[in-house]
């Protein structure tokens, strides 16, 4: 028997060198969880039928010594990454039957280094949604409570890592999609920098937000899983060659908390104390905390929900019922459309297409989508000047605690909500991660979000790893 | 918003939908777009400080490559047609257009 719960990466690692261990025994112990929990959890939606080919792969590398930190590692996939011959479907409908024909960017970088995909794993719809109850193929449960939503919309990446049926996990973010679900299982998840990760071979939702990332169980595992799948990628026209990226500097150990935004109301007073804990534990801990007045944050959300359904409106207009996806009959072509987007896509989706739609057209287009560009390019601005003081800023990662099931499906706002403290990172295309910072009394996971300039993900994981010890 | 708003919306995205979930959206699209509303909150506050769009294109630049066949002709076709609802000598199949 493995220890599952107690493997890192670099544990791992050392295991598969030494030969306590070799990965078709690790995959097989990995394996034994997912048979005895999925069935409740609902975390992967499939697992894949290569995995021990992958694993044998995986071994030949640490044979003739080509093996890297992530070579014989098992890997969940969120189900809008592409994988060569496996179903991608975006948890929708309308991709149930979708065979990947290329691989994904990500999937490409950590098969060359021989890590193992055990399968994929459910999600929101298209990504559209804060608990993973958009899927078309059921609710994932958080396995810390079973009657708890496990964050969404990587909840089934997350789910898969929090029952120990995987070592760590991908996700998509594109308000919140790591981090919310990361904060509501307790573990690490990081959105990296706009153009740090390709998005080549990733289902769309709203590309000029969407990036792939890690969960990890701690912050090192999730840097390790970072540093695989970063890149450029001449695929992906926004993927920023690494030239051009910031160096890492000495950190001035001084980190900004936006007070006023926090007060705006809405957050749970359980967790508005548990941050206030967090801050202290970083003073004790050699950083400085202080109060910085970012005015334009909380139009963050408000500009969010104008430019991702513009994108998602358009981004899902290829799913036509022709080229590929569900394909419904009729006697015209127009119908063909109609009956198979109509068919295909679940409510949420719906919704935020027609809501897209309506916000680019004509006589509105200038009072929203325009408004909100000139919006978030502000709000980057503010965000820029404020990192020229401070190394991170920080807030909780959610406004609520990981809530139960239907508890927010029929009141669109206040699950938009979820993303408050996140989506400001996806705004300004800077990078963020979410770590645990304690349980409350009912033993439900808090998380600490903090955020970085552009490209300085190492401030992340440095803070990240001094306030690790500290939790 | 009315229900024949939604309608129109609906038959630009080309999503057939029940009258009643037309409903249901336009209830919500209320509340929705003046939450979004919030942005213009914004230019007024911001006084004439939050930049017309053509100070924003300045950090965004296009990014080329050559015209050129980046594989060789039909490489993809099979692989790619076999995931087409129906195709006809490697080519889409649809229905009457007109």
């Amino acid at each position: 028997m493995i220890d599952l719960k107690n493997l890192t990466i670099s544990n791992t690692h050392s295991s598969l060198l030494n030969g306590d261990f070799t990965v078709t025994e690790l995959i097989k112990e990995y394996l034994a969880v997912i048979a005895e929990k999925n069935s409740s959890i609902n975390a992967y939606l499939e697992i894949y039928d290569d995995i021990f080919e992958q694993a044998k792969q995986a071994e030949e590398m640490f044979q003739n010594g080509t093996a890297t930190l992530m070579t014989g590692i098992p890997v969940a996939l969120k189900d809008n990454m592409l994988n060569e011959g496996h179903i991608a479907s975006a948890s929708s409908l309308v991709l149930k039957n979708h065979v990947a024909t290329y691989d994904s960017f990500v999937v490409k970088q950590l098969k060359n280094q021989g890590a193992v995909f055990l399968g994929r794993t459910n999600m929101d719809e298209f990504a559209m949604g804060s608990s993973t109850e958009t899927s078309a193929y059921g609710n994932t449960k958080n396995p810390l409570d079973e009657s708890r939503v496990p964050g969404g919309s990587s909840g089934g990446s997350v789910a898969a890592l929090a029952m120990n049926g995987t070592l760590v996990a991908l996700g998509s973010d594109t308000g919140g999609s790591i981090r919310q679900p990361a904060a509501f299982c307790g573990l690490v998840g990081l959105k990296p920098t706009y153009g740090a990760v390709s998005r080549s071979g990733i289902i769309s939702m709203g590309s000029s937000l969407d990036q792939v990332g890690p969960f990890g169980k701690n912050v090192t595992d999730t840097e390790i899983l970072f540093k695989a799948i970063n890149g450029y990628d001449e695929m992906d026209s926004t993927s920023v060659k690494l030239n051009d990226r910031a160096d890492a500097k000495p950190l001035k150990k001084k980190i900004g908390v936006p007070k006023s935004f926090l007060q705006g109301g809405g957050m749970e007073p359980e967790i508005l104390k548990n941050f206030e804990e967090s801050c202290k534990k970083l003073e004790n801990a050699g950083y400085e905390i202080i109060d910085i007045s970012l005015p334009l944050i909380k139009y963050s959300l408000a500009v969010y929900y104008i430019i991702s359904p513009a994108e998602v409106s358009s981004n899902l207009a290829r799913y036509d019922g022709i080229r590929y996806g569900l394909h419904e009959e009729a006697d015209k072509l127009f119908e063909v459309y109609t009956k198979s987007r109509g068919k295909g896509f679940g409510k949420e989706v719906r919704r935020r297409i027609l809501l897209g739609t309506y916000i680019l057209s004509h006589g509105y287009y200038d009072a929203y989508y325009n408004t909100a560009i000139k919006v978030r390019h502000a709000i980057k601005e503010e965000l820029k000047t404020a990192f020229m003081e401070v190394d991170a800023i920080i807030t909780p990662t959610s406004p609520f605690m990981p809530f139960k099931f239907g508890e927010k499906s029929d009141d669109p706002i206040g699950m938009y909500l979820s993303d408050l403290f996140s989506v400001p990172a996806n705004i300004a295309d800077i990078p963020a991660i979410s770590i645990p910072s304690g349980k409350n009394s009912e033993g439900l996971p808090f998380g600490l979000h903090i955020m970085a300039p552009i490209f300085r993900e190492d401030i992340l994981f440095a803070i990240g790893k001094d306030f690790e010890k500290l939790v | 918003m009315q229900l024949e708003d939604i309608k129109k919306l609906a038959n630009l995205a080309r999503i057939d939908m029940s009258d009643q979930e037309m409903i249901d959206i336009a209830k919500d699209f209320d509340s929705i777009l003046a939450y979004v509303g919030q942005v213009q909150e914004v230019s007024k506050i911001n006084g004439g400080n939050s930049s017309d769009s053509s100070t924003l294109d300045h950090q965004l630049q296009n990014i080329m490559r050559d015209d050129v066949a980046s594989n060789q002709s039909g490489q993809y076709t099979e692989k790619i047609l076999r995931q087409a609802p129906a195709t006809e000598d490697g080519f889409l199949k649809v229905k009457q257009i007109l």
